[in-house]
């Protein structure tokens, strides 16, 4: 888990803008999704979930919204801005040349 | 909700120290977000009590999660920050420029400073706010001092009514600004030991309360310079996330800009004068914290 925790750091922040790209979210389900899709990989802190989100709202990467359910509940769901996706962008494209390089480095002698 | 739940959102909501708006945003989220969870637990079989404690499990401590929270809205704009630095900043041009002596730039100052302090008032009181509501004591001080002037009886009468008054003011708006951040009104008081000190620094020698103007004239680079150093230090203190760093921030900036006082002073201000000062200074930064504390116990927990 401690592993996990290292190659998470830096990542958490690009994986939220990637979920909430895809479509808007709020946060419990944004916390279900990301296990959902990464097959019980990720399981994020739920208490550091908010400060993330907060904090991608503060650099105006994502806008919260509330939204009236027809139960009468209100939920805060994110909208990725027009700023995330451009860094949604570059940090893909980022992404893939790491894991390439990784790849080219850490594959077994055999392949 | 169950009261464990309850009392987590008040714990959150006790440590978040935001403005309202922020507060309610986050701590709505945050309620929005155990119901989720707490249902999907019950769905899945768990009594009230399980998921309700699985719920705060997967949460984290209260106090940690508002403290990050906090961490990511604490930090003001520079546009904030530098709207927080003004009244310090008038101040040091009223004396740097000598306008102190110009009845006019004094009502100019008072009537900005009393203006200011009513729009933050009305429009949510922002954090820029504090500073300007401390200088807003400024006209109650000085009216203290002015009754000293009077003749010897009427003075004291006049002192015995003022004290409990001034007391009592002093207490309502501490109590206001402590229940938004008592860090806050550390920020608003931090002039008073600096003010203080300059007041007693410019006193003739033996005849306080008379104070020498020529004194004051010789000392206007100093004492505009103090007002600049407690300029920069409510820049910083906005502009800063975390509170430990912004506590020893006050503390710092105002003991070294008594040390200022001191140094200018030429050995007017002597040493028992000076530690009685670091100790209202000190009185001031952290009593508010006693009454934050104070206020805090003697909430009853809500439980529904």
């Amino acid at each position: 888990m401690e592993q996990r925790l290292d190659l998470m750091k830096g990542s958490s922040e690009p994986l939220l803008l990637c979920l909430i790209g895809q479509q808007p979210m709020y946060g419990y389900q944004i916390i279900k999704e990301l296990e959902k899709k990464s097959q019980g990989y990720f399981k994020f802190k739920e208490g550091t979930l908010y400060p993330a989100l907060h904090r991608l709202e503060k650099a105006g990467l994502v806008t919260g919204k509330w939204q009236l359910l027809p139960s009468g509940r209100q939920r805060r769901y994110y909208y990725i801005t027009e700023k995330g996706n451009k860094l949604l962008e570059v940090k893909r494209s980022q992404w893939q040349d790491f894991l390439t390089a990784m790849n080219l480095i850490i594959k077994p002698m055999n392949l | 909700m169950i009261a464990v739940l309850n009392q987590y959102i008040d714990d959150i909501r006790d440590n978040l120290r935001l403005n309202l708006a922020n507060e309610n945003d986050v701590i709505g989220e945050l309620q929005s977000h155990i119901e989720d969870e707490f249902q999907e637990m019950r769905d899945a079989g768990l009594s009230e009590e399980e998921a309700a404690n699985t719920c705060i499990k997967f949460l984290g401590s209260a106090k940690l999660v508002a403290r990050q929270i906090y961490e990511v809205h604490s930090q003001g704009t520079w546009r904030q920050a530098l709207l927080a630095s003004m009244p310090h900043v008038l101040f040091a041009l009223l004396f740097t420029l000598n306008w102190w002596q110009g009845v006019g730039w004094l009502i100019i100052t008072l009537g900005c400073i009393l203006g200011m302090a009513f729009y933050g008032w009305v429009h949510g009181r922002p954090e820029w706010l504090f500073p300007w509501r401390g200088y807003c004591f400024l006209p109650v001080l000085v009216a203290g001092g002015l009754l000293l002037y009077l003749p010897r009886g009427w003075s004291w009468v006049a002192i015995v009514i003022y004290l409990p008054l001034v007391c009592g003011l002093v207490w309502s708006v501490t109590v206001k600004s402590v229940k938004r951040d008592w860090l806050y009104s550390g920020l608003m008081m931090l002039p008073v030991p600096i003010i203080i000190g300059w007041f007693l620094v410019a006193g003739t020698e033996g005849e306080f309360p008379r104070i020498s103007l020529d004194y004051v004239r010789h000392s206007a680079p100093g004492i505009g310079l103090s007002f600049l150093a407690l300029a920069a230090t409510t820049v910083a203190f906005i502009r800063l996330r975390k509170r430990w760093m912004r506590l020893v921030l006050l503390f710092l900036s105002g003991e070294l800009t008594l040390v200022m006082v001191a140094l200018y002073s030429n050995g007017r201000l002597s040493l028992p004068t000076f530690l009685l000062l670091t100790l209202l200074m000190l009185g001031l930064l952290l009593s508010p914290a006693l009454v934050d504390r104070r206020i805090r116990r003697g909430k009853q927990p809500s439980i529904s």
